[in-house]
């Protein structure tokens, strides 16, 4: 009844012929994306209630007694309400799932090499995509205004003036003049809980709609059934009914996992840092940030020198140029690796046939784990020194063991099917 | 992709009028984006001193930073060999820039190129603002003897050496710790008596 009453207006079942069959394939690794964003729509409903609670404001208020920023006032009684606290657990949970995800759902684009011809756009908008999901993690440490907010805060406005040339206008446009100042909370908050999130939603839309056009690569397995069959169809189930009921009960289980993390596991306990305070204990940021950490701490501190007038220090090298060269790297390799011929590929490769490119992803995955170790290096007791050369001889390691292996094997392989033949 | 849309592929004029009204388009578009840009100007703050600059004047009084005596005058009796304790100059604690590491150790550990005329009955402090990324220094106190103790930024293990004019021993800190000269008064109570002797601050 409903629905011929809206068919009848929105001619429904043309929608329906034409977007709800297209074909999703049934490979496990294909649901990553997913995660992504299926994390997103958590944290938007989450968000949506932490914006209720929440003041952007700096201006010292009374707490039980004690004059505290508004803002950390406002969060720490969004902790007592009830089921406060979890709430803002959950936000948080899954923000770090979403990053996650979106990491590993690329690494599966780049293993596979999915991000080949014609598919070279949407690898550049899932990239963006990552960098403005840890721009809208980055906006969020600070709102609550806790001594850790205001000290990650704090480092990244001086790694944004360390940019060369115009790294001083670029911190007071960030961060709405030299921070701490008054209008910095106010210009994050709306940036958190506005502008990254608008970005976040067009750019979804946009990957999502690029997908659609362009459909998913098909896993490699399919491309013999599909000769036998003489078939162009795409293999797999389509959107409604088979993976709307896949998607929506692994999006239930998802939720049942981070509610169930974030219930045990406490995550930025804002009570135990306190508001802004003079000193500064031991403090690490988000996982996702600690390559970045991990560099800065490495890079020695007399490494500093200028080119025309722009001067190079070792926080621009950790904080701006090392970011900046391995988001590049990321965002040249469908342009590198091309593939054999000139034509469409809409198969995904085995990982282990490439070994040129497998070995290159373990090899950098590897350089930029230890760099995440080289973060615990004072737990480690390690000097800068032997870290360096730890990190250098891990990844070469990692990177020249996996090529010498899959070459071997790939030799092997074309041996047997010579044989074969 | 122009050429191909057109109906009539001889008429010149046809073109001309087409390729005209498509580079106005472009152009107002440019344009229209391309005046917005002046705005990023606008958006960031005109610079206000810009940096740390500290306020200390010589004649200060040091006051507790932090802890259960925040606000209280610092005695000289209050703190044993080895030990440090955070400080601001009294009435300017507003001020990020002022924030002092006062620290104890014995008269005779002090070396070049520790300014001794600045320190005091072992007395001697430094800014606490680590300039690597503007972190507070934490006191590590390790009671040996001789007295190995030393200061370090909590953020990212930058170590300084406070028996030598605070010289970066590890980690990514380009400079040392600025000293600033401090003097015990006859009441037992501490005062400042010079400027910061270098830069403070991040060094970006």
């Amino acid at each position: 009844m409903i629905f011929k009453w809206f068919d009848e207006r929105l001619e429904l079942r043309k929608f329906k012929d034409k977007f709800l069959s297209k074909t999703f394939p049934t490979h496990p690794t294909f649901l990553l994306g997913e995660i992504a964003l299926f994390s997103f729509i958590t944290l938007v409903i989450t968000g949506i209630f932490l914006g209720f609670l929440y003041e952007p404001s700096v201006k010292m208020v009374s707490l039980f007694g004690a004059m505290v920023p508004a803002a950390y006032a406002s969060v720490v009684k969004t902790d007592l309400l009830p089921m406060g606290m979890i709430i803002r657990r959950i936000h948080h949970w899954s923000a770090m799932i979403m990053i996650a995800s979106i990491l590993v759902h690329l690494m599966r684009v780049y293993f596979t090499a999915s991000y080949r011809k014609p598919r070279e756009l949407n690898w550049l908008v899932g990239l963006g995509l990552w960098c403005i999901s840890m721009g809208a993690a980055f906006t969020g440490y600070l709102l609550p205004y806790s001594k850790f907010s205001t000290t990650a805060t704090s480092i990244a406005y001086y790694i944004a003036k360390s940019v060369p040339w115009i790294g001083d206008w670029i911190s007071r446009l960030v961060f709405a003049g030299d921070f701490p100042s008054a209008g910095t909370v106010p210009r994050f908050f709306f940036m958190h809980v506005m502008l990254i999130p608008m970005l976040l939603v067009g750019l979804i839309g946009l990957h999502m709609l690029i997908l659609v056009k362009q459909k998913h690569t098909e896993p490699n397995s399919n491309k013999k059934k599909k000769e036998a069959e003489g078939g162009r169809r795409l293999i797999g189930i389509p959107i409604w009914p088979e993976q709307t009921i896949i998607s929506l009960s692994f999006y239930l289980f998802l939720l049942f996992i981070i509610v169930l993390v974030a219930t045990y596991i406490p995550l930025n306990p804002i009570e135990n840092y306190g508001p802004p305070s003079p000193g500064t204990p031991v403090m690490r940021p988000d996982w996702y940030f600690l390559v970045v950490y991990g560099f800065l701490k490495l890079i020695p501190g007399d490494l500093s020198f200028s080119i025309l007038g722009g001067n190079i220090t070792p926080e621009t090298i950790g904080g701006v140029l090392f970011p900046a060269f391995t988001i590049l790297v990321f965002a040249l390799i469908p342009f590198l690796d091309k593939g054999k011929g000139k034509g469409l590929q809409n198969y995904t490769e085995n990982p282990l046939h490439r070994p040129f490119m497998t070995s290159f992803g373990i090899g950098g995955g590897v350089f930029l784990c230890m760099l995440v170790v080289a973060g615990y290096m004072d737990v480690l007791h390690l000097t800068a020194r032997t870290m360096s050369i730890y990190i250098i001889l891990a990844s070469t390691a990692a990177w020249s063991i996996s090529y010498t292996l899959l070459r071997l094997y790939n030799k092997k392989r074309m041996g047997e099917d010579n044989d074969e033949a | 992709m122009v050429d191909k849309n057109l109906g009539d592929k001889g008429d010149k004029r046809g073109i001309t009028r087409r390729r005209f009204t498509l580079g106005v388009i472009i152009a107002s578009i440019v344009g229209a984006f391309g005046s917005l840009l002046s705005l990023l100007k606008i958006l960031a703050p005109a610079k206000e001193g810009g940096g740390y600059v500290s306020t200390i004047k010589p004649g200060d009084q040091l006051i507790y930073a932090q802890g259960a005596n925040m606000g209280a005058d610092i005695k000289v009796s209050a703190l044993n060999a080895g030990e440090s304790v955070l400080v601001y100059p009294a009435g300017k604690t507003s001020n990020p820039a002022n924030i002092v590491q006062l620290i104890k150790l014995d008269e005779g550990a002090y070396k070049a190129p520790t300014d001794i005329k600045l320190t005091d009955q072992g007395l001697i402090a430094y800014s606490a603002i680590c300039t690597h990324l503007g972190c507070t220094v934490s006191w590590v106190e390790k009671k040996k003897s001789p007295d190995t103790s030393y200061t370090e930024c909590f953020c990212h293990n930058s170590i300084f050496d406070p028996t030598r004019g605070a010289k970066v021993l590890a980690g990514p800190a380009p400079i040392p710790l600025a000293q600033i000269g401090i003097k015990v008064k006859d009441n037992g109570t501490l005062v400042f008596t010079s400027d910061f002797k270098g830069p403070i601050g991040p060094q970006v």
